[in-house]
């Protein structure tokens, strides 16, 4: 049931949206009933001491239109066990909130409300971590370093499963044990129970959150039965997002904003990192200001956003808003992502990775500071450092495409062409549609004479949407060498034909290199007329400019040998289906800078 | 994104890989084992010990304090056996310590003899080093890590002392030290009980650094000497992920999952893990090393040339030489003239492997390896010379100086593994010379040979492809002569030692089909031989062809049996497999035999004769020989095949195999039967014959090749007949009848086959 209804809303996202917004009316159209269940579950979130969950669903209700007074949901239903346990849950509340853990789970033993209960083990859990991030730097020796466990693990487990199986766990509780199977590394048991807590209690995202992270692929996703309710869409989008399947994401967001989210700044800061990841960077920059503007002393994402920065140079901005995120927080592994750019932009390496340390330091499965950093020591020529970093990162996440890319260029400056081929090949695989990676891997194949593979990666590099708009240059060159001069002249016409499409005058360098070498095609080839022009476009840049000159000096004295218009012999060639027909020449007039 | 839990509470002294990166140069951290070795050297000075106890114990202490951290009951089962006095001492102190108090291991710290110059543990010595080692380190310790220490102590003494004092933990330990004695007497009366618990150290959990080196280096020996002893590939594998999750820089850790995975054959994870490996091995080159610059470019080439021995291993020639590429450029860069040359000795296997010729190469290898003082690669590359010559038919005494000038080096430097190669090269050439005695001779010396390589963890090195060969050898040998039982026997061993998904298994699978291929073509029974023709085919190209054809020949249908082996002689002229080509030939002419056209296949013959002789191939040179002698006999002139035979029977009597005595025989008698008519002494000439089939008979019989021993029979009545001797000749018929009736097959004509 709950396969086939994915499998429906996963063909609405792929064919067609206006379907969708029909599907967001009917789901969102009671937005006053949202408003309702996100205020009870923020306070039932706020008893269990569940933060985070709290935060997302407060932001999400503010986003909403305020509800009247009479409107409001009535305070929770007072059970007797509650009244009971109201002192010491009061008390050990109290403790929770000054993280004296042990000391509220002591309080709390002889409890028996669900409240109680959860708290008492969500106390006892938060304390054995605690404890075992301390006795980190305790350890006993570096092999101690990887045993430190949360003893309170094992403990746990067991009891709540005496309790699940006994089916009297509630929503949270479920949560807290999948939480639990997830950090003994019993994925697969904590998945079934995630999935569980999300039926029970729907609302509460922290539930849904952790079923993000277990979740490796769409296949996977396909095959979980999950409820249908509103927040569905919001997991689903944050899950395309995880995913990479980043359209899929996008439509989803625009969905949810049509149906009344508009205000939410969780769904424009998300959309916001879904256009960084496909590098849509315009787009993401557009919608991080705007976040700025509605929430000034935001720190979450604002490492994305300074990354974005950093790709565009843009050194005022990214000054400003190290600045500006100092003053709020200076501790926070936003931050310090967002300064160690910065130094990063302005070439200070070293104390770039300072402070890409420091991320480090305060939350080591930071996964973007490890990368970064690798980044930094790549910038210092320390390549043993970088693929350290990279190793790193991958540990964390095996599934981050930045750092294999990175180790791949690691091994490419070591001059070992085949090597790295192994890791551009992995970022390859996570990103398929990447033409950064593409072109690396063409750059290998180049180095390593395997003409054939390198031009088959340019052009799929080309196909996927080039980014630095540099395949086709390569491939034509490449061609160019191989002396495949039909194919080389038709790749330097579309490469001129996309530089100037998109309107940016990137390297004039090798746009001259292009018209040269097309001048010399049709010269060859006698097209007179073709070949001048593009000799005559060649005078427009310095260093191509004596060139197109001499080139037209041999046109004219050509042309005055033979006398002879080149009109029919430009017919008879161009009935040939050469591919110079394809692409008049002609057409770049209408490009002309 | 972070889950929701690691953000919860902010904690500015959370560490990571990053701050802890310096800790990992201290080694000498206090664990619980270091304490209890602590007071075993407390004892030691303090107690009196008899001499010879005295003794024993010093002797162990090296090991103790080096080796690997041990359980607390093996440390005082060891102890015990030296001195149990001793042993009994350091259990109560380490049980004054466990079940008492904090302070009291503090006040053992404190109490423990500080190395002078006048007390018995020196300052400079092992032992004062030791201590003052371990005193340095547990200073250090913060308030936390001590206490940490102390209930890890517990922890230890309890796990290794189960039982003991559950009952009584508040008793006062120093003022009834007469009960706990009697208890103590007990416990040592039965010092089993240590040991029950974990016998197996590798289920209990994460082990400390030496024992995880330890256990790394042991696998990686078994898997180096004898896999089948080494934990099960699966079981390895789960160790080792156990491992890594507790300590993910553990980079050796990664090398032995690439020798694991290289074991089942998957390229995936071994080329992840190789990669992981050097990755992290370019890490701990860089730090600490003074020459941290050299050491790190030195891993890198030898990264890249595992990685093409890797591709090289999995049959993947092309990435192979682009990875070897790779390498030799570095190298060059750096001038590592050592990495080159392991470069150039892994450069000529690959063109060996693509079946071109690199004897240029190797020669080069050579060169350099000598003049580099690489005695490994030099003879290696001498023996891979020795290979090609002999494939190419240099003489055979060249090659056999080339090798016993090799085998003086080896024997030098102790290459054990070289001297194996070369024994089981020695056995191959003698081999294809047709010198079976002395291949047999040559494997007997290298299986009864003792390998020079200490014997650790109770193996010794015997599955090395070396003793693949020379079994395989051995086997073959053994079913030449008939001797199936032997042959099942060696086989059973092969593959025990090495199981049909282990590297080296191809090699006796082959020779195990052939020799089965073999029976079923003496048997006669052609139906059972032809399904294996296409498994054989499957290891072997050229193999499974030339089988196929003598399936067919054998099953007369000779126009597909032609051209195969017209295609297969074309196709080992190419890739000059001499022997393949004789063999061939021989086939061929069998084939123009069969249609009774003996004069066209004499120029065959020859050309197999010379082939063959040029080559100093005895066995098959004795074979063309017999194969013309049939030819002249065919012809009609039987003298000139008897003198031809008998420069081919001498040689084959001696060395060859059983079925071709019985045929060389066969054919002799046949020879003096025509010749009976023509001579004088023509009743001697077939009492002669007689004789001759009846020994010829007896090879056949060993064989149980019924169709063959009954055309010795219908000869031998014949002859009988022919000299009137009726009894003899209806005994002969009455047997050449009863095969007859077993056989079932109509009898081809004699005359038509060899």
């Amino acid at each position: 049931m709950g396969l086939k209804r994915i499998q429906f809303l996963g063909a609405i996202c792929r064919f067609c949206s206006v379907l969708f917004v029909t599907y967001g009316v009917t789901e969102f159209g009671d937005l006053v009933q949202i408003k309702k269940q996100l205020i009870s579950v923020i306070s039932l979130c706020k008893e269990r001491g569940l933060v985070h969950s709290v935060k997302w669903a407060s932001e999400l209700a503010f986003a909403l239109d305020p509800l009247p007074k009479d409107e409001l949901p009535p305070s929770h239903l007072v059970s007797e066990e509650d009244v009971q346990d109201l002192d010491a849950f009061a008390l050990a509340k109290s403790y929770f909130d000054l993280k004296e853990y042990d000391r509220a789970a002591y309080f709390l033993r002889g409890c028996h409300s669900k409240k109680a209960y959860f708290l008492y083990m969500y106390s006892r859990y938060l304390s054995g971590e605690k404890k075992k991030d301390d006795e980190t730097v305790d350890s006993l020796g570096p092999l101690e370093k990887g045993q430190v466990r949360n003893e309170a693990l094992r403990e746990l487990r067991v009891e709540l499963s005496k309790k699940h199986r006994a089916g009297e766990l509630d929503g949270f509780t479920l949560y807290l044990y999948g939480v639990v199977l997830r950090k003994l590394d019993l994925l697969k048991e904590a998945v079934e129970v995630f999935v569980e807590a999300t039926h029970t209690l729907p609302l509460h995202w922290g539930s849904w959150l952790e079923l993000c992270n277990l979740v490796t692929n769409i296949e996977m996703l396909k095959s979980l039965s999950l409820p249908s309710c509103w927040i569905k869409d919001f997991f689903m989008a944050h899950i395309y997002t995880e995913l990479q399947m980043i359209p899929g994401a996008l439509q989803k967001y625009q969905s949810l904003i049509e149906a009344g989210f508009s205000k939410s700044t969780y769904i424009i800061s998300q959309i916001a990192v879904a256009y960084h990841n496909i590098r849509d960077i315009d787009q993401a920059l557009a919608l991080f200001n705007e976040l700025r503007e509605q929430d000034p002393y935001r720190i979450e994402n604002m490492d994305t956003f300074s990354n974005l920065l950093y790709v565009k140079s843009m050194k005022p901005e990214l000054s400003y808003l190290a600045h500006n995120l100092v003053e709020i927080d200076k501790y926070r592994v936003e931050t310090c992502c967002v300064i160690g750019n910065y130094y990063s932009l302005r070439s200070q390496h070293e104390k770039a990775a300072l402070y890409f340390q420091r991320a480090l330091k305060l939350n080591p499965r930071c996964l973007g500071a490890w990368t970064l950093m690798g980044h930094e020591y790549m910038e210092m020529k320390n390549t043993s450092a970088a693929i350290q970093a990279y190793r790193h990162a991958i540990e964390v996440n095996k599934r981050d495409y930045r750092a294999w890319y990175g180790l791949g260029q690691t091994y490419e400056i070591l001059k070992m062409p085949f090597y790295c081929l192994y890791y551009y090949r992995k970022a390859h695989q996570l990103r398929p549609n990447d033409s950064r990676m593409l072109v690396a891997l063409g750059e290998c194949y180049e180095k390593l004479s395997q003409q054939v593979e390198a031009k088959k990666c340019y052009w799929r590099a080309f196909s996927v949407g080039d980014v630095e708009k540099m395949a086709l240059l390569k491939l034509a060159k490449l061609q160019e060498q191989l002396t495949e001069t039909d194919e080389a002249a038709q790749s330097y016409i579309i490469y001129i034909q996309e530089i100037f499409s998109c309107g940016e005058q990137l390297e004039h360098v090798e746009v001259s290199t292009a018209l040269r070498y097309l001048g010399q095609y049709y010269f060859k080839n006698k097209l007179y007329d073709e070949a001048s022009l593009c000799a005559q476009r060649c005078c427009d840049y310095n260093d191509a400019r004596e060139e197109g000159k001499a080139l037209l000096r041999q046109i004219s004295q050509v042309r005055d040998q033979t006398e002879t218009p080149s009109g029919e012999l430009f017919v008879s060639l161009s009935d040939n289906n050469t591919p110079i027909k394809r692409v008049s020449p002609l057409n770049l007039s209408s490009f002309t800078p | 994104m972070a889950s929701v839990h690691e953000s919860l509470y902010f904690n500015p002294m959370m560490t990571n890989g990053v701050v802890h990166a310096n800790v990992f140069g201290i080694k000498d951290w206090v664990t619980p084992y270091k304490i209890s070795v602590l007071s075993l050297l407390y004892e030691m000075t303090t107690s009196k010990i008899a001499l010879q106890e005295k003794r024993r114990l010093n002797k162990l202490i090296l090991p103790l304090q080096q080796g690997p951290d041990l359980q607390l009951g093996q440390f005082l089962k060891t102890v015990e056996d030296c001195c149990p006095q001793t042993a009994f001492a350091v259990k109560i102190r380490l049980n004054e310590m466990a079940d008492g108090e904090l302070k009291d291991m503090e006040f053992f710290f404190t109490t423990l003899p500080n190395p002078t110059f006048d007390s018995e543990a020196y300052k400079t010595s092992v032992v004062g080093l030791f201590i003052r080692h371990m005193l340095l380190a547990y200073n250090k310790l913060s308030f936390s890590q001590v206490y940490k220490l102390y209930k890890s102590l517990q922890h230890y003494y309890h796990m290794g002392v189960p039982t003991f004092v559950a009952d009584d933990s508040d008793m006062d330990l120093t003022s009834t030290e007469v009960t706990i004695g009697d208890k103590m007497e007990r416990e040592l009366d039965s010092p089993l009980t240590f040991c029950v618990r974990n016998e197996d150290p590798v289920s209990r959990g994460p082990l400390s650094q030496k024992q995880a080196e330890y256990f790394l280096a042991k696998q990686a020996y078994l898997l180096k000497n004898d896999d089948n002893k080494a934990l099960r590939p699966a079981k390895l594998q789960e160790e080792l992920n156990n491992m890594l999750k507790f300590n993910p820089d553990f980079a050796e850790a990664h090398y032995l999952n690439y020798l694991n995975s290289m074991r089942v054959q998957d390229i995936y994870i071994s080329t992840h893990s190789l990669l992981h490996y050097f990755d992290r091995l370019i890490l701990s080159g860089s730090e600490g090393k003074s020459n941290g610059d050299e050491g790190y470019g030195r891993s890198l080439r030898y990264a890249a040339l595992n990685l093409a021995s890797l591709h090289c291993r999995f049959g993947h020639y092309q990435l192979a030489d682009l990875a070897l590429q790779e390498a030799i450029r570095i190298a060059q860069e750096s001038n590592d003239h050592v990495c080159l040359q392991h470069c150039l000795s892994w450069l000529y296997t690959l063109e060996q492997m693509k079946g071109s010729d690199s004897s240029v190469l190797t020669e080069d290898s050579v060169k350099m390896a000598a003049h580099f003082c690489l005695p490994y690669l030099a003879s290696l590359g001498i023996q891979s010379l020795v290979q090609q010559g002999a494939v190419q038919g240099k003489s055979a005494h060249e090659l056999m100086d080339a090798l016993k000038d090799t085998d003086i080096l080896h024997w030098k430097h102790s290459l054990s593994e070289l001297i194996e190669i070369s024994l089981a090269q020695t056995i191959s050439i003698w081999r294809m010379y047709g010198k079976s005695t002395m291949a047999q001779q040559q494997a007997q010396l290298l299986l009864n040979m003792s390998s020079l390589e200490p014997v650790n963890f109770g193996v010794t090195q015997n599955n090395t492809e070396a003793f693949a060969v020379a079994l395989c050898h051995l086997a073959e040998l053994h079913a030449e002569q008939g001797l199936y039982g032997g042959t099942t026997e060696i086989f059973k061993h092969l593959k025990e030692q090495f199981p049909p998904h282990t590297q080296h298994a191809k090699l006796w699978m082959l020779c195990d089909l052939k020799i089965q291929f073999e029976k079923h073509m003496n048997d006669g029974k052609y139906h059972l031989a032809q399904p294996l023709v296409p498994a054989i085919r499957a290891q072997n190209k050229t193999e499974g062809l030339y089988r196929k054809a003598q399936v067919l020949k054998s099953l007369s249908r000779t126009t597909e049996a032609y051209r195969i082996l017209q295609k297969l002689q074309v196709h080992c002229e190419k890739t000059r497999c001499t022997e393949t080509i004789i063999r061939v030939l021989l086939s061929t002419a069998e084939l123009h035999w069969e249609s009774s056209d003996f004069s066209t296949g004499l120029p065959l013959l020859l050309q197999a004769l010379t082939l063959s002789r040029k080559h100093h191939l005895q066995a098959l040179a004795s074979r063309t020989l017999l194969h013309l002698a049939f030819t002249q006999l065919m012809l009609g002139v039987p003298e000139q095949a008897l003198s031809v035979l008998h420069e081919a029977l001498e040689p084959i009597l001696a060395h060859g195999g059983i079925m071709d005595k019985g045929r060389a025989l066969m054919l002799a008698a046949r020879c003096q039967m025509a010749l009976v008519a023509t001579r004088p002494n023509g009743r001697e000439q077939a009492a002669v014959a007689i004789h001759t089939l009846d020994e010829a008979a007896s090879y056949f019989s060993t064989l149980n090749c019924k169709e063959r021993l009954r055309d010795v029979r219908y000869l031998q009545a014949r002859l009988h007949s022919s000299l009137g001797q009726t009894a003899q000749r209806n005994r002969c018929a009455m047997l050449f009848h009863l095969l007859d009736r077993e056989l079932q097959t109509p009898r081809a004509p004699t005359d038509m086959r060899l």
